[in-house]
Parts: C-alpha cells; sequence; structure tokens
C-alpha cells in the first residue's frame, strides 16, 4: 500500500494515461514520505470509528440509563486521548504530502533544466524562453497538489469508504448497504465531471504560461511603449490578458465546484436516509431488523458515521483537480519541451577524444546552410583556413554571417563537411570542442552578476589578476574603473548598466581567460568608436599569435588588419578577396566553381 | 494590506454576496447536524409514531441538505469570480504604475524579478480573500448566530464552545501567521531567485554552450532549486499544524461542550434530545475552521507577497510633472544650457554642457563609447533630470511641460530597443497604430528593410518570436529604426542607428539620412564615419562637454 502505483478498484481509477503513468514514474523519489501520507489517514480513519462509537455509547448512557456523571469521567478522558492521537496524525500526514511533493518536484526541476541544457542552440532559438522557464517553475510547481494531497486522498478514498460501510453492517445490516451502494456511485459522477475539470486546465495554464511571456516581453520594452504614449494601451492588453485568464481559470473551477456538488448531493442522499431509516425504526413504522431492537448508541453510531464515510471521497472530490492540473502540467511541459524527459537522464554521446595543439586549420567542403527562420544561407560553398591564419569575413548585414560562425561552432546545424584541426566537427567530443573553440556572438549574454562574475565564467578557476588582466586587454577596465565598484559592479539581467558596447567587451575579456585552437569572433567592435576598435583588435591580434582566428566584421579598417578576407557573396558561396581591395572590387570565387 | 483593502473596496458588491452565501452555507451546515441529532435521539425516545411529529424534521434535514449545496456552489464561484476581477485590478495596477518609473536606475530590477511580481506574487495573493477573510468573517458571524442559538437553550455551554472555537478558528491561525512571516518572504524569495536563475541559462544557452559552462549554470539551477526546497519545507510543519489543531480543537470543544451537557442533562435542565442537537451543531461549526488553518500557513508567503507588490505601488516616480504645465511649443531651437549631470556621487558624466540645436536642423554627436551620448539623449526626452542648468524647447524648459507631450514631441531609438512578440506591423504600429500598409511599407523603405518583408511569406503578418529571434541583429535594429521615423514626431533622436549594418548598407543609411529626416530635427549619436554633408554639423563629446568638429 505504500507505493503511488496501488490503484484501488473503486478509486478513479481510468485507464492511467501515460502523463499520470510518468508521474508515477517520478513519485518514486519520494515514495517513503508518500508511504507515510497515505498510511495517517487510513490509521485516523480507524480511530474516526472509535470516537464515534465511544461518543454514541456516552450519550447513550446518559439519556437512555441515566447513569451519574461522575462515572463517565474515564471514557471522556478515553476520548480525550483519541483527539490528541488523531491530532498528531493530522500533523505527520500532511508533512510527509509536503516533503514527498517538494522532494519530486526538486528532482523533476533539476531534470527538465538539465534536459532543456542538452538541447542545441539550434532548438533553443526558436523557443520563447519566458515559457520555456515557466515550465520549470509554475508547470513543476502545478504538480505540488497532486503529490502532497491527491495521492493519499485517492487511496483513502479507495479503501476507507468501504471499510467502513462493511464496518456497520454488523451494528445495522440495512445501513451498511444503504452506504455502500452509494458510496461507489460517487466516482463514477466525479469522474464524467473530472474529464470535463481536465480539458478546462489545460487551457488555464496554457493562459498562464502566455501571460507570463506576455508580462515579461512587455515589461522588457516598457521603455519603448512610454516614449510612444502607447503604455496606456498595453495597460488595457493586460487587462485583457489578465482577464482572459482569469475566465479560463474559472471555467475550470466551475466544473471542479460541479463535481463536488454532484458529490455533496450523493452524500446528503445517504445520511439523509440513513437518518430516515433509524428514526422509522425507531418509531416502529419499518421493522428491517426482525427481533432485534436498535438503540440509541447504535442508531447514533450510525447518524455519527455516515458523513464519516463520504468524508474521503470529498476530500478527494476537493483534490481532483490537483490530478487534473498535474496532467495538464505534464501535457504542456511534454508539448513545450517536444516530450517527457526520461526518468533516467541519458549520458551526453560522447565522441572522439580530440585534442588540439596550438592552431588548427579549418576546412568546409559541400557546406550547406539552411535556416528555419531565414532561407538557405549558404549552398555548397568551400572554405579553407590554414592554421594560425587570422580570416576576416565580410558582407552585407543578413547576408549569414553570424550563422556561418554558428556553425562553425556547433552551435547550429549544417549539410557538408567540416573539418577543424583535420577531424570531422560532428565527432569531436563536446568538452574537447568547447575547450579549443572560443566563439564571441553578436550579441552576447550577461547574466546576473558582477562584471567579474561574468568575465570569470570563460574559466572558472581563474584568479582576481587573470581576470583583472583580461579585463584590461578587452578594454573592460576603460569604463570599469569608472565605476564605484570597478569590476564588482553588478549587473542586471541581459546586462542592464551596460552598454552593447561594453557588454560586448565583457564578453570578449571571456575569451581572453581562455587558451582554445581557434577563435570565432562576431563583430567584437560593433559598437566601438575607431580609437577604442583599434586598441580592441591589437589585443586580439596579440591573443590570436599561434592561434586560427575568424572575424566576422563590417570595419574595412579591421578586415585590412586579417592575412585573409572572405566574404559571401550573391551566389551563396564563400569568396576570397585579396587584402587591400576596395568594397566595390570583384570578388575572387576561390569555391573551384567559378 | 492597504492596497488590498482598496481592491476589496472597489469590489465590495460581489465579496458580500460571496460572504452572504458563505454564511448560508456555514448556517445550513449547524443547522442540518442539530436537527437530525435532535430528531434521532426524539425518536428514540419516543414511545410511538403517534406521539412524535416526523414530517417537519425530515423536511428540515432535506431542505438544509439541498440549501447548503446550492449555496457552496454560488459561494465557491461568486468568490473566486470576485477574485480574479481584483487579480486583474492589480495586474493593471501595478503596470500602470511601472509606467511613470522606467527607465530604472538600479540593475536589481529585473525583468524575471518583475515577472514573479507580476504572476507569482499575484496568484498568492488570490489567497487571501478565499482562504483568510471570507472564512474569519464566517466564522465570526456564525459563532455570533451559534452564540445566540446556546443562548436561547443551553446557555451553560456558550463559555466552552465561544472560547474553544475562538481558539481554534481565531487564536491559532494567528499564531501560525506570526511564526510563518518570516519563512513566508523567504519562499518567495528564493522562487523569484529560481525563476531568475532558469532564465539566465535559457536566454543565455548559447554562450553557456559556447563557453562549455553548461555545467556551471545547472548547478546553479539546482542550487536554487534546492534552497526553494528548504525554504518549503521550513514552512511546511507549520502548514501541517493546521489540519492537527482543527482536529484538537474541535475534539477539545466536543468534549466540552459534552462534560456541561452531561452535567445539564442530570440536573434535568435541558432534554436529551436537545443535548444531543445542540452537541451536533457544535460539531457542525468547526467546518470552517479548517480552511482557516489551512490558510494561516500560507499567509506568510501571500503577506510577503503583497509587501512586495506595495513597495512596487508606492515607488515614487523620480520624474514628476509640474503642477501647471505649460504648453509644448510646437516648434522652436532645443538648448543645453550649462547642464551637468553626474551617475551617483563621483562619476560625472556631463558638466556645463551647452548647445543648440535649430528646428530642422541635423546634427550628430560622436564620442568614445561610455562617454554619455545616450545619456545626453535621455536628458532632452527627460528620462534623467538634469543635476545643473537647463534644456529648453522653444524658450520652455522641458520640466514645465507635460512629459507625455514631450515625448510626443521626440522620438528616441535606443539602443537596446526591443523587437516585441507579435507581428512586424505590430511592431511598427507602435509609433502610430493609424498607419496602413502602404505607409509601413513606405518607412520600411526608409529603414531598408522593405524587400526582406516583402520577400516573406506573411509580409507585414509574419510573426516574431521573443527579442525577435527570427530577424538577425541588423534586420531587428532596422525594424526598430523604421518603427522609430514611422513616429510622428518632430524630433527624432538616434542612438547607434548603424550598429549591426554593415559598412555598404550603413553608408547609404547616413547619406539617406538626409532625405527620409527632412524638415524634422535629427540627432544622431553614433560613432560611425559619417560621410561628408550627412548631417549639419558634427561635435564630439568628451570629458562631458561638446566640441564642434570641423
Amino acid at each position: 500500500m505504500n507505493t503511488v502505483d496501488s490503484t484501488p478498484g473503486s478509486a478513479p481509477a481510468r485507464s492511467s494515461s501515460h502523463e499520470i503513468r510518468w508521474l508515477k514514474q517520478r513519485g518514486r523519489v519520494g515514495r517513503h514520505a508518500i508511504g507515510i501520507a497515505i498510511l495517517v489517514p487510513l490509521l485516523s480513519a480507524c480511530l474516526t470509528v472509535a470516537q464515534a462509537y465511544w461518543l454514541a455509547t456516552i450519550l447513550h448512557r446518559a439519556i437512555v440509563d441515566q447513569v451519574a456523571t461522575k462515572t463517565q469521567i474515564p471514557a471522556l478522558l478515553g476520548l480525550a486521548g483519541l483527539v490528541a492521537v488523531r491530532a498528531a496524525l493530522a500533523w505527520i500526514g500532511e508533512s510527509a504530502g509536503i516533503r514527498a511533493a517538494e522532494d519530486i518536484k526538486l528532482a523533476i526541476r533539476r531534470d527538465l533544466f538539465a534536459a532543456l541544457m542538452r538541447r542545441g542552440p539550434d532548438w533553443m532559438r526558436q523557443r520563447a524562453s519566458g515559457e520555456l522557464a515557466s515550465q520549470i517553475l509554475d508547470q513543476v510547481e502545478a504538480l505540488d497538489g497532486y503529490f502532497a494531497r491527491f495521492v493519499p486522498a485517492m487511496i483513502a478514498a479507495g479503501v476507507v469508504p468501504i471499510a467502513f460501510a462493511v464496518g456497520l453492517m454488523p451494528v445495522d445490516l440495512v445501513v451498511g448497504i444503504v452506504l455502500l451502494v452509494t458510496a461507489p456511485l460517487i466516482p463514477v459522477f466525479m469522474a464524467l465531471a473530472g474529464w470535463g475539470a481536465e480539458a478546462a486546465s489545460r487551457q488555464h495554464l496554457t493562459a498562464l504560461s502566455r501571460l507570463s511571456g506576455m508580462f515579461a516581453d512587455r515589461l522588457r520594452g516598457l521603455l519603448v511603449l512610454k516614449l510612444f504614449g502607447r503604455a496606456e494601451d498595453e495597460v488595457v492588453r493586460v487587462r485583457n490578458a489578465s482577464d482572459e485568464f482569469a475566465q479560463r481559470t474559472l471555467a475550470v473551477l466551475r466544473i471542479a465546484f460541479l463535481s463536488s456538488a454532484v458529490l455533496e448531493f450523493f452524500a446528503a442522499l445517504g445520511v439523509a436516509g440513513v437518518a430516515l431509516y433509524v428514526g422509522l425504526t425507531y418509531l416502529d413504522m419499518l421493522n428491517l431488523r426482525g427481533s432485534s431492537e436498535l438503540g440509541l448508541q447504535a442508531g447514533l453510531f450510525c447518524l455519527l458515521m455516515a458523513p464519516e464515510v463520504y468524508m474521503p471521497l470529498r476530500t478527494l472530490a476537493a483534490h481532483y483537480h490537483d490530478r487534473a492540473n498535474a496532467k495538464a502540467a505534464v501535457a504542456s511541459i511534454e508539448a513545450a519541451f517536444g516530450g517527457l524527459p526520461a526518468v533516467e537522464p541519458a549520458e551526453a554521446p560522447r565522441g572522439a577524444g580530440w585534442t588540439a595543439n596550438g592552431a588548427v586549420a579549418v576546412s568546409a567542403r559541400h557546406l550547406t546552410i539552411d535556416t528555419p527562420e531565414r532561407d538557405t544561407i549558404l549552398s555548397d560553398a568551400t572554405l579553407e583556413i590554414a592554421a594560425a591564419e587570422t580570416v576576416a569575413l565580410l558582407g552585407p548585414s543578413g547576408i549569414g554571417k553570424s550563422t556561418l560562425i554558428e556553425v562553425l561552432a556547433r552551435l547550429r546545424g549544417h549539410q557538408g563537411e567540416i573539418r577543424i584541426g583535420g577531424t570531422g566537427l560532428a565527432a569531436i567530443e563536446e568538452e574537447a570542442l568547447r575547450r579549443h573553440v572560443a566563439v564571441l556572438g553578436q550579441r552576447p549574454r550577461l547574466f546576473h552578476g558582477t562584471i567579474a562574475s561574468n568575465i570569470r565564467l570563460g574559466r572558472p578557476a581563474a584568479t582576481d589578476a587573470e581576470v583583472r588582466r583580461a579585463a584590461e586587454r578587452a578594454c573592460v577596465l576603460d569604463f570599469a574603473d569608472r565605476l564605484p565598484e570597478g569590476l564588482a559592479t553588478p549587473i542586471g539581467e541581459r546586462g542592464r548598466g551596460l552598454s552593447g558596447g561594453e557588454g560586448q567587451r565583457v564578453a570578449l575579456a571571456r575569451i581572453f581567460l581562455r587558451d582554445p585552437a581557434l577563435v570565432l569572433l562576431d563583430e567584437p567592435t560593433a559598437h566601438l568608436d575607431t580609437e577604442t576598435e583599434a586598441r580592441v583588435i591589437r589585443s586580439i591580434l596579440a591573443f590570436a599569435e599561434g592561434r586560427t582566428l575568424l572575424i566576422a566584421t563590417h570595419s574595412m579598417a579591421v578586415a585590412a588588419q586579417m592575412d585573409t578576407i572572405y566574404e559571401i557573396d550573391d551566389r551563396k558561396r564563400i569568396a576570397r578577396r585579396a587584402p587591400g581591395f576596395g568594397l566595390s572590387s570583384a570578388a575572387i570565387p576561390i569555391d573551384g566553381a567559378a | 494590506m492597504r492596497l488590498l483593502c482598496s481592491l476589496f473596496a472597489a469590489r465590495a458588491g460581489g465579496l458580500s454576496l460571496a460572504l452572504a452565501l458563505a454564511c448560508m452555507t456555514l448556517a445550513a451546515g449547524v443547522a442540518l447536524f442539530g436537527v437530525s441529532g435532535w430528531f434521532l435521539t426524539g425518536a428514540a425516545l419516543a414511545a410511538s409514531a403517534m406521539t412524535f411529529d416526523l414530517f417537519a424534521p425530515s423536511a428540515m434535514v432535506r431542505g438544509f441538505s439541498f440549501l447548503r449545496i446550492a449555496s457552496r456552489y454560488g459561494e465557491r464561484l461568486s468568490g473566486h469570480a470576485t477574485t480574479f476581477k481584483i487579480l486583474s485590478d492589480i495586474r493593471v495596477r501595478i503596470f500602470s504604475r511601472l509606467i511613470p518609473l522606467v527607465p530604472f536606475k538600479a540593475a536589481a530590477h529585473r525583468t524575471g524579478d518583475f515577472v514573479a511580481r507580476l504572476t507569482a506574487d499575484v496568484e498568492t495573493l488570490d489567497m487571501v480573500f478565499l482562504q483568510m477573510v471570507a472564512p474569519i468573517a464566517t466564522a465570526i458571524l456564525g459563532a455570533v448566530g451559534l452564540g445566540i442559538f446556546l443562548v436561547l437553550v443551553m446557555p451553560d455551554a456558550l463559555p466552552v464552545v465561544l472560547i474553544g472555537f475562538g481558539l481554534t478558528a481565531l487564536a491559532l491561525p494567528a499564531l501560525i501567521v506570526v511564526a510563518g512571516r518570516h519563512s513566508g518572504a523567504e519562499t518567495v524569495r528564493t522562487a523569484a531567485d529560481l525563476r531568475i536563475a532558469v532564465l539566465d541559462g535559457i536566454d543565455g544557452h548559447a554562450d553557456l554552450v559556447a563557453l562549455g559552462a553548461v555545467g556551471e549554470a545547472r548547478q546553479t539551477v539546482d542550487a536554487a532549486a534546492a534552497e526553494v526546497r528548504r525554504a518549503r519545507l521550513r514552512q511546511a510543519w507549520r502548514i501541517a499544524c493546521g489540519p492537527g489543531f482543527v482536529v484538537l480543537g474541535s475534539g477539545a470543544t466536543l468534549i466540552g461542550t459534552l462534560w456541561v451537557g452531561l452535567q445539564v442533562l442530570a440536573e434535568g435542565r435541558v432534554s436529551g434530545p436537545v443535548m444531543v442537537g445542540v452537541l451536533l451543531a457544535v460539531t457542525a461549526i468547526f467546518e470552517v475552521a479548517g480552511p482557516i488553518l489551512r490558510g494561516a500557513g500560507r499567509l506568510g508567503a501571500a503577506s510577503a507577497a503583497a509587501r512586495r507588490v506595495q513597495s512596487l505601488v508606492d515607488m515614487q516616480p523620480a520624474i514628476r510633472d509640474t503642477a501647471r504645465p505649460v504648453a509644448m511649443p510646437a516648434s522652436g531651437t532645443i538648448s543645453f544650457e550649462n547642464v551637468g549631470y553626474s551617475y551617483g556621487r563621483d562619476h560625472v558624466v556631463l558638466s556645463g554642457l551647452d548647445l543648440d540645436i535649430r528646428d530642422g536642423e541635423h546634427i550628430a554627436i560622436i564620442g568614445e563609447s561610455g562617454t554619455g551620448k545616450s545619456t545626453l539623449l535621455g536628458l532632452l526626452l527627460r528620462l534623467y533630470e538634469v543635476d545643473a542648468g537647463a534644456i529648453r524647447i522653444g524658450g520652455v524648459d522641458i520640466r514645465d511641460v507635460r512629459q507625455a507631450d514631450l515625448h510626443a514631441h521626440i522620438a528616441l531609438l535606443t539602443q537596446e530597443a526591443p523587437v516585441f512578440i507579435g507581428t512586424i506591423r505590430d511592431n511598427l504600429q507602435i509609433a502610430d497604430p493609424a498607419a496602413d500598409d502602404e505607409a509601413l511599407y513606405a518607412v520600411l523603405a526608409k529603414a531598408r528593410l522593405d524587400g526582406f518583408v516583402r520577400g516573406l511569406p506573411q509580409g507585414l503578418g509574419t510573426w516574431l518570436g521573443e527579442s525577435g529571434e527570427t530577424l538577425s541583429a541588423g534586420q531587428a535594429r532596422r525594424l526598430c529604426l523604421a518603427r522609430t521615423l514611422l513616429s510622428p514626431a518632430k524630433v527624432l533622436l538616434l542612438d547607434e542607428p548603424t550598429a549591426g549594418l554593415d559598412r555598404p548598407t550603413e553608408a547609404a543609411f547616413l547619406a539617406d539620412l538626409l532625405a527620409v529626416t527632412t524638415g524634422r530635427t535629427l540627432v544622431l549619436a553614433t560613432h560611425a564615419a559619417l560621410p561628408d554633408g550627412a548631417v549639419d554639423q558634427v561635435y564630439r563629446l568628451e570629458a562631458g562637454a561638446l566640441s564642434p568638429v570641423g
């Protein structure tokens, strides 16, 4: 009985969907705590019977037998003891449920984030970050009630009403049968109502996730909206989104409440039936018991127990939407992640061991790059970069320089063959690739922390002096030293507080902390004035000594300092341009197709 | 809680309906149990059916049962519906409050943190009325009703019942709330930290992969998630006290009432059926204590959320409209007069800066990045307040006009201008909601993006994802530029408009500038090499002051 997999027959045990199966698998993490949470209500139910029986006995003796009040004291003390034990059990059960849920949520969050991090950047690029974050935070939170409350309530609802009804049979067979017959009907009605609740719940969670994404987006751009005088209109949009969210949630609740109303209706029928039967028997208007007399004690016991029979079902109904919410949350996670992460995370595939000593050559043949967002970037292109060569990549904005750099850094998929240091790109082990290939994107992310902690991301073991040296070479100190806290200045999400050019220099400093064989830089000087640009390029060239360097740039001043200049031409090939040529001069194709 | 009070007042009608229905539900439940106990005991004692009125009590039992079912359904539905309206009110109020507060100077105001406030905090607040205010009000009203009933039938039980019920439903929950205040705040804070860690990991995924630092990000998230669990578990034992106290309180009160009842029964001052009826009625009123105690454990988190929301709403905008704004001059020279501005105490950005920009003049401000070009533009829009000197337009100090008028007069392209989730059309129409497709394509042509957009299968209706990730950096930049150009403002401020553009496009764009901004005043902050004649005058910003170039 102490695993979540045991599903009693009379609980709303519809054929478990794969979402519930997944939940049950994840539930193993917290099975001990769940076991306690399940066991406690069952124990408590036994004590409830004893308490009702004891109370009925006391009342019978006082009203019918009219015994002296003093002789009842031991019985009253016993009753008090029962109450104390039940209170302690209630505390233990609730704590265990919460603990189980927290353990399971922690494990799921870790696994989901790990699964996310294993995804390729291609996949990540097409998702809204707010929505993915909402899966790990809000949707996983929605699983809380399933483990903490629904699972224990489901087991109790499957066992306790039947046990109570059967237990009442020796006291009065008719009462026992009435309760036994009405109780199992309830889950049927609840299941009917539950299906509706589930569909509505799914919509509710989608709305929550969208709302969260929209808030993030609009808040990020609030200044722009304000300056265009459009912020007030966005208030209306926020209200509409909230209203829609409220409407959807209410739709879920309307059905959830309906299911509990149905339950209460049946419980009321059962209790009223018992009361009427017992009353009529007392008044001799009905006799189904043959010769045995029904005493006040037995009658009161039946009356006290009748609502208790339905209590576990009522508790289950109150938590039924927890199951629907959990199921919908799992479905939402599945949709956002494109499948549910396996319980045992698969080991990342390990490629060929690969080490590079000094600079590496880069070659690409029959390279074709199609992006989902835009058309074909390169078609059957060729690229040859010798070891320790410095190369500039020129081309009009939007032609695909950034995309090519992402492909070479294996941050994006491609067709054709790319070899780095003679090894096929796809075969290189991830860890080795990242150690030997450094890449600076056009919009580098700055993480919440300080300028120094962002630089140190390049090499976590770096000393303060090394970080400072890297910052100096990337001209970060130019602005950092003007700040009161210097490199220890906190920077917020998306590098608020730093300008675009400053952020890029911080990201460049990260690379200076590393020891790569191949350096790929995407417009490292895009936001810089001429003087700073010259200094940054000097640092880059000094760093590139003994390494292979590829820089995508718009700046002829930068390109002119490289050994070789390539550009992406309008035939979607990579063409070599002789140094010193102006922008208007014809490109010299090197892909052999000319 | 001031915020909640004013919001509750605004929805008083819906809330009183929910409260009335809740009281009716409780009263029906209490009456149902009381009548049942009285009826059964009476029937057991009655000699025969002749001397006992069967039909009135059995009709009452049925009536109260169904009344309870109906009123509970109505109570839940109306309570939730009103709560949602209040939640919507809170969101709108927060969002409206944020408008005058941007731009924030402190990095502590992170986007992730805001999202946490607007969704999680507001969600947390939904329990305040449903789980605390309504049950407590119902409990008090119910206790008053039961008290009156007890005075009439069995006054001896009144002290026991009122003390027992008061302790269980009011005093103990208050104790749990006080004890849980700290850990509740901690739960909300750790959840916000986790959200930031996760967002950092997702938004920075490509950088993390490239740096081989995915492991570090996983460790950060693992630690943040473990912190959330720890905070929740610290709160758990208090939450778990709720159900325990309900059992304890109702049980103790039942036994106390029973003890009193047995004595008055022995003295013959009350009949057996009435005594049993009272006993069951007392048990039934504890139904309302469950929700209160359950809610109490979580009220710590709710009040932490309420405080954070309140602090957001209470924040004073650094810049306010003057009490008697004057009309914005339709045109006129923009003059910076001896303007000074510092960032913090010792980081002087601008000092003694003078600049005159005539109507329709095109100027460029060049200078090393970080010298204050963006700040200068921000000052003109009054995003920041000058520390010294003044900025005038047509002789009128910008502090004397309404900010909205100033913003309508001057359009700014910021360096970090975002592409919004929505269509290309949505993104452009932010600048001018009335613009038709023809106007949109015309402005896209000025930003040299029309060819690209026309080439898209859905054209202007193309959906752009978060951060406009489906556009290249240069395309996103040009879209934002097109948006700024679409604005009907008389003055355009462009902060690095050509960042992310290649040199030929940049050169062509700068050469075009004169044509696309004819008749408008233009201030260009850039480090790009400007073609001759692109602007009327170039200034260099150095050491906090401007000097003309050439």
